[in-house]
């Protein structure tokens, strides 16, 4: 289990998200953007579709034999002289890296992005035993300065104006007067992380992929900070979810050909790194240690559960960008590590149905995120389980419980139904206005808040067919 | 702590709620990878020019630059006149065996100060004095293992005598190849690693392989594109139309 991020309520949350023009602009020209370019790497590459089929399929394989492979991956990390650990929780998997910087004495951890460090909380336990975490993605080191979180799976920073990062930049780094340019931005950024990277003990990274067969781990990045925290520190440690494991570097390929189109709409990200272990004899650079931390912190559970299809997820972030919510409110209005359509998903399956209450109906179930995904994970089918779930749970609030069971009582019955629409046509007569309900008493209320109704016809369809 | 024995236990546990829930199978791995690329670079080398030229047009694509030189002989001149250009003073290299190329001397006498790396162990304390030059370099110069068409990609695998840091610290990049390391897919990518993990690995092997498409680049702020926010800035391919001395 790990602690939600923040207390408000989603509704809070996305009212103050639909409030903030620049986070609304921001959020509809990135979005637009990724669209745009994933579409444009597709529309080159006819081959996409069935590599889709494919990757979804060695997903699907390596499920069903998960324990295979991962008994494999770890023979062949240990093998190569790297350590494996096991994480059942959030807090195992940070007492895991805690324990590994305490022994080798580490001072400063220099971390390459990744979601499944951020999921583990694990900045705020490093710092507690004073070891400096410092993020190396642009992105997300713009975030850390600001004390704030990621509001894009790949573009943490998207919410932020080049004029706020200039501002940040001037009073954090103790540079006054920095132009609101980029590029000037981007060269100060260097400088500072590369003195970081010299000295960092510690290289924390995530894994994109385990290959099973050849104990290799695989780090995807655009801007060299995977290869830096890899190569620099004498530690390096990755923490990665169970289900990152794939069979063979055959299966590999496949993944590399669809994952930075769905992403970033680019052939390939920048840098591919395969990590083997720890630096091997007569190897100039590398660490002398390296360590992978399995994590489960609910991801087992689901290989049996409703939620199993989330675990294919890569990470890429295009069902973020298609969805119609998430481009209205933005990541932060959700709450959790994880944002958007399978956001929702993964929140439920490391916090459990509850945590996802409100944010499992922050979702039109257009189906646009299933079409985007590039393992074609039908989210809005798992959506719709997670729904039915709260409601046998009675996790749902009652009022909205008892509203829908009456609901579907009536919808059951022929009698009920016609009853119900002759109630309706008088107890609806206050509300009408124009042949439309625009506002209810009450808590219905809240859904006339923002939406409004057809108002029960004068004449219903059956009653018209009867005298036909 | 949770222990191995108890991890996989939960797995098992799971799995079995969902015997066969239908099939599924992982991509085929060729059964004999070494011979099946050999048969590939065989058949490869007939079309290397096409491979070549959608390599070119890929890797520029990407921001890459392209040069191409007849013989081994000329690449000297082409890395004196990429330094000439950027006033580049400093330049670390893999060594001229790694390279098949010898480019030490004729940048040494252009008076750029040229560090090859060492390809044996060295000492700690060479080894922090070579990380400080490496950092320092204004170029530095490898050579790639393999050249993907379909992306603009080279791959490079890290060993002793190349080391990692080499295609990544400097501000400047230079990888210099010739039709062997040539391949026309991710695919194909995927067979030479199969057949590069088929059986023990050489032990001069090191612990990464660097796939490497473009210079470094971010879109962090505002989504305006960036380049060399910590690896090159500037990446650069030399072709040898003559081919490289084996290396290996």
């Amino acid at each position: 289990m790990t602690e939600p991020i923040v207390t408000t309520p989603l509704r809070e949350r996305a009212t103050n998200a639909l409030g903030d023009r620049l986070l609304h602009e921001a959020l509809d020209i990135a979005t637009t953007r990724f669209i745009t370019l994933r579409r444009e790497a597709f529309d080159d590459f006819p081959e996409g579709e069935q590599l889709r089929d494919r990757a979804r399929a060695i997903k699907e394989a390596t499920l069903q034999r998960l324990d295979t492979y991962l008994e494999m991956l770890v023979a062949n990390v240990e093998r190569l002289g790297g350590h494996v650990h096991f994480a059942a929780t959030a807090e195992e998997a940070r007492d895991i890296v805690l324990g590994i910087a305490r022994r080798t004495g580490a001072r400063m951890a220099v971390k390459s992005k990744s979601m499944a460090t951020e999921e583990i909380h694990l900045n705020d336990a490093l710092q507690a035993i004073g070891v400096t975490p410092v993020e190396t993605d642009l992105g997300e080191y713009i975030i850390q300065l600001a004390h704030e979180r990621p509001s894009h799976i790949i573009a943490p920073a998207i919410h932020k104006t080049k004029g706020q990062v200039a501002e940040l930049f001037s009073r954090e780094l103790g540079r006054p007067g920095l132009p609101a340019d980029p590029e000037v931005l981007t060269k100060i950024a260097r400088e500072e992380l590369r003195e970081k990277f010299l000295q960092a003990d510690l290289g924390m990274t995530g894994a994109n992929f385990a290959v099973a067969d050849s104990g290799t781990g695989v780090l995807v990045t655009n801007e060299g900070n995977g290869r830096m925290a890899t190569s620099l520190p004498r530690v390096h440690v990755a923490v990665m979810g169970v289900e990152k494991v794939i069979p063979s570097m055959t299966d590999l390929a496949v993944f590399l050909a669809i994952l930075a189109k769905s992403a970033t709409g680019q052939k390939l990200s920048v840098y591919t790194t395969l990590v083997q272990g720890p630096r091997r004899p007569g190897e100039l650079e590398g660490p002398d240690e390296f360590h992978l931390v399995l994590l489960d912190n609910g991801r087992i559970a689901q290989i049996g559960g409703t939620l199993r299809e989330s675990l294919y997820c890569l990470r890429c972030g295009a069902c973020l960008n298609v969805c119609p919510v998430y481009r209205q409110i933005g990541g932060h209005a959700y709450g959790y590590t994880y944002p958007g359509p399978i956001g929702i998903l993964l929140t439920a399956m490391i916090n459990g149905p509850g945590s996802v209450k409100d944010l499992a109906h922050a979702s039109s179930l257009c189906g646009a995120c299933a079409e985007a995904c590039p393992v074609r994970i039908d989210i809005p089918r798992m959506l719709i389980e997670l729904r039915r779930e709260m409601d046998a749970r009675r996790i749902a609030p009652w009022t909205e419980r008892v509203v829908f069971k009456t609901f579907a009582r009536i919808l059951r019955s022929p009698w009920l139904y016609r009853v119900g629409a002759r109630i309706g046509r008088i107890a609806q007569r206050p509300f009408v206005r124009d042949g439309r309900i625009r506002a209810l008493p009450f808590f219905f209320g809240h859904w006339t808040r923002t939406r409004d109704l057809p108002a029960v016809s004068a004449r219903t369809f059956q009653e018209r067919w009867r005298d036909l | 702590m949770t222990s191995k024995a108890e991890f996989l236990a939960r797995i098992r546990t799971e799995m079995a709620k969902t015997p066969g829930l239908f099939t599924a199978a992982p991509a085929e791995r060729p059964a004999q990878p070494r011979q099946r690329l050999d048969i590939l670079r065989r058949e490869l080398s007939e079309r290397w020019p096409q491979m070549l030229e959608r390599f070119r047009s890929e890797f520029e694509r990407v921001a890459g630059v392209f040069h191409r030189v007849p013989t081994a002989a000329e690449v000297p001149a082409a890395l004196e006149r990429i330094c000439r250009e950027r006033a580049v003073r400093r330049v670390v290299t893999w060594p001229a065996e790694k390279l098949g190329v010898a480019i030490a001397p004729a940048l040494g006498a252009a008076g750029i100060a040229v560090e090859s790396m060492p390809h044996a162990s060295v000492p700690d304390t060479e080894r922090d004095r070579l990380r400080g030059t490496i950092a320092a370099a204004d170029l530095g110069v490898t050579g790639a293992d393999l050249a993907v068409a379909e992306t603009g990609t080279l791959v490079l695998v890290s060993a002793a005598g190349r080391p990692r840091s080499t295609s990544l610290l400097p501000p400047c990049h230079v990888a210099i190849f010739d039709r062997a390391a040539l391949v026309e897919s991710l695919e194909q990518v995927g067979l030479a690693l199969e057949a590069w993990h088929d059986g023990p690995a050489p032990p001069e092997r090191g612990a990464v392989i660097n796939f490497i498409t473009g210079p470094s680049r971010t879109a962090d702020i505002e989504l305006t594109l960036t380049r060399g926010v910590h690896g090159p800035k500037e990446i650069h391919a030399i072709f040898v139309d003559g081919g490289l001395a084996r290396h290996d």
